[in-house]
């Protein structure tokens, strides 16, 4: 797919300036840069959230995405979690649930569920949807060191398993290596990609 | 227990009052109101009536809660929705309850849609002004991830947004009948030929105090059992989700 951004702002001065970015299934893609940037923007314009910009978002892949929040349906236990959002089948739900660990919590509601867990269960859901690309905002963030280092090994384990590409957005310079995607810098003012050179 | 004691009390107050007053005429006392309302019930005149009185709810409760759910949502959701209706939904929300109805008896005529309709517009703005608070509080990142996974119309509004309502809803459900019966009451007693306003009306030309508070109580009853066996048991069924359970 290809994003093609002439410009966006929120009425006032441009956030993010003239950008492109080809993405292809199976590639990864990690976007670095300070909070407030206009990473998260960036993922809200290619997922199709905001359209208010200038510039275009074109192909035909399909998308995923974990939200930087679990964002799930209180009101719905885990597996109704998977299907109702992504209309995928219940037992691709169920083999999806086993693999994030999480096959004795399908009849939990969200809130009964650790906040790790529930991480799983957005993570579970977003492939439930069979991406061709993933999108991911700052899914580690607010993580504690080692569920952070467990999601990522289990991100790397899903995408290898599934063949689907992924824009990671990202402040954590370390997180690309460990997904084995390639960082770009989001800098400047109004922001552009730029590739990380500084990344060993 | 302090419930029914409370009761009680209320019961001792009456007899009390009674006996001062010694008129059983305008002030009868629980014992003369309990013979008629067992005279009524035997007869199979409360049914009939309360039957009707009931139909005219039920009908204008639906009409209204569909009605005015649709328009709060629309409301909650668009801000040009919301410009543009707001005037009139101020105007309907004060205009008074009898003028409503005189107006529809006079253009659609003494018939049941007029009934229906006059109660029906009374309750809509309410109901709305309710839902459109409970449609601008909605999650706006359920909202994007609904957008975000390409979720149908139909399946977001199931799913989505008519959960995050249902609180809004339940209590504007409750709070509408219990306001529905009253003005079904006023419709029926300036022109209906049944139901417990109409009784009501006939027993008021005959200063029949004890048949007004027979009726009056039996039909608080019927609208008390509809409270306790169908909106509170719906009610608590909607925010299962919310209590924890092992």
């Amino acid at each position: 797919m290809r994003i093609d951004i002439q410009r966006k702002s929120f009425g006032g001065p441009d956030v993010l300036g003239r950008l492109r970015l080809d993405i292809r299934r199976g590639q990864r893609i990690a976007v670095l840069g300070p909070s407030g940037i206009g990473k998260s923007t960036l993922l809200r314009i290619i997922a199709g959230l905001d359209r208010d910009f200038q510039g275009s978002v074109g192909g035909d892949e399909r998308l995923s995405v974990v939200f930087q929040e679990p964002t799930l349906l209180p009101w719905r236990r885990a597996l109704d979690n998977i299907t109702i959002p992504t209309g995928c089948n219940p037992a691709l739900a169920r083999d999806l649930l086993a693999r994030v660990g999480l096959q004795d919590q399908v009849d939990r509601f969200p809130r009964q569920m650790s906040l790790g867990q529930q991480r799983r269960l957005s993570l579970a859901r977003a492939f439930a949807a069979r991406p061709d690309i993933l999108l991911m905002d700052e899914p580690f963030a607010s993580l504690d060191p080692d569920t952070a280092t467990r999601m990522i090994a289990l991100t790397g384990d899903l995408l290898d398993h599934s063949g689907a590409g992924l824009i990671l957005v990202t402040h954590d310079a370390r997180e690309p290596a460990r997904l084995a995607a390639r960082p770009l810098m989001l800098r400047g003012d109004p922001a552009t990609l730029h590739e990380d050179r500084q990344a060993n | 227990m302090p419930g029914v004691l409370s009761l009680a009390a209320m019961l001792v107050l009456w007899v009390v009052v009674a006996r001062i007053s010694d008129n059983p005429r305008t002030m009868p006392g629980p014992e003369a109101v309990a013979m008629r309302l067992w005279q009524i019930t035997v007869m199979g005149e409360l049914w009939f009536h309360a039957g009707m009185t009931l139909f005219r709810v039920l009908a204008s409760f639906a009409l209204a809660m569909a009605v005015g759910v649709a328009l709060g949502l629309w409301m909650g959701r668009s801000r040009t929705a919301d410009h543009w209706l707001n005037p009139g939904l101020v105007i309907a929300l004060n205009v008074p309850a009898l003028v409503i109805i005189v107006l529809a008896y006079i253009w659609i005529g003494l018939n049941e849609v007029a009934a229906i309709l006059a109660v029906a517009l009374n309750k809509i703005p309410v109901v709305t002004v309710m839902l459109r608070e409970g449609t601008r509080a909605l999650r706006p990142d359920l909202d994007d991830m609904a957008m975000a996974f390409r979720m149908s119309r139909a399946a977001r509004l199931r799913h989505v947004v008519m959960p995050q309502l249902a609180p809004h809803v339940a209590a504007a459900a409750r709070a509408g009948i219990s306001l529905i019966w009253k003005i079904v009451l006023v419709v029926e007693f300036l022109g209906r030929s049944n139901g417990v306003g109409f009784k009501i009306h006939l027993l008021f030309s005959n200063f029949d105090v004890a048949g007004v508070l027979a009726w009056a109580l039996a039909f608080v009853a019927v609208m008390l059992a509809i409270d306790i066996v169908v909106l509170r048991p719906w009610e608590a069924r909607l925010s299962r989700w919310r209590r924890d359970e092992d």
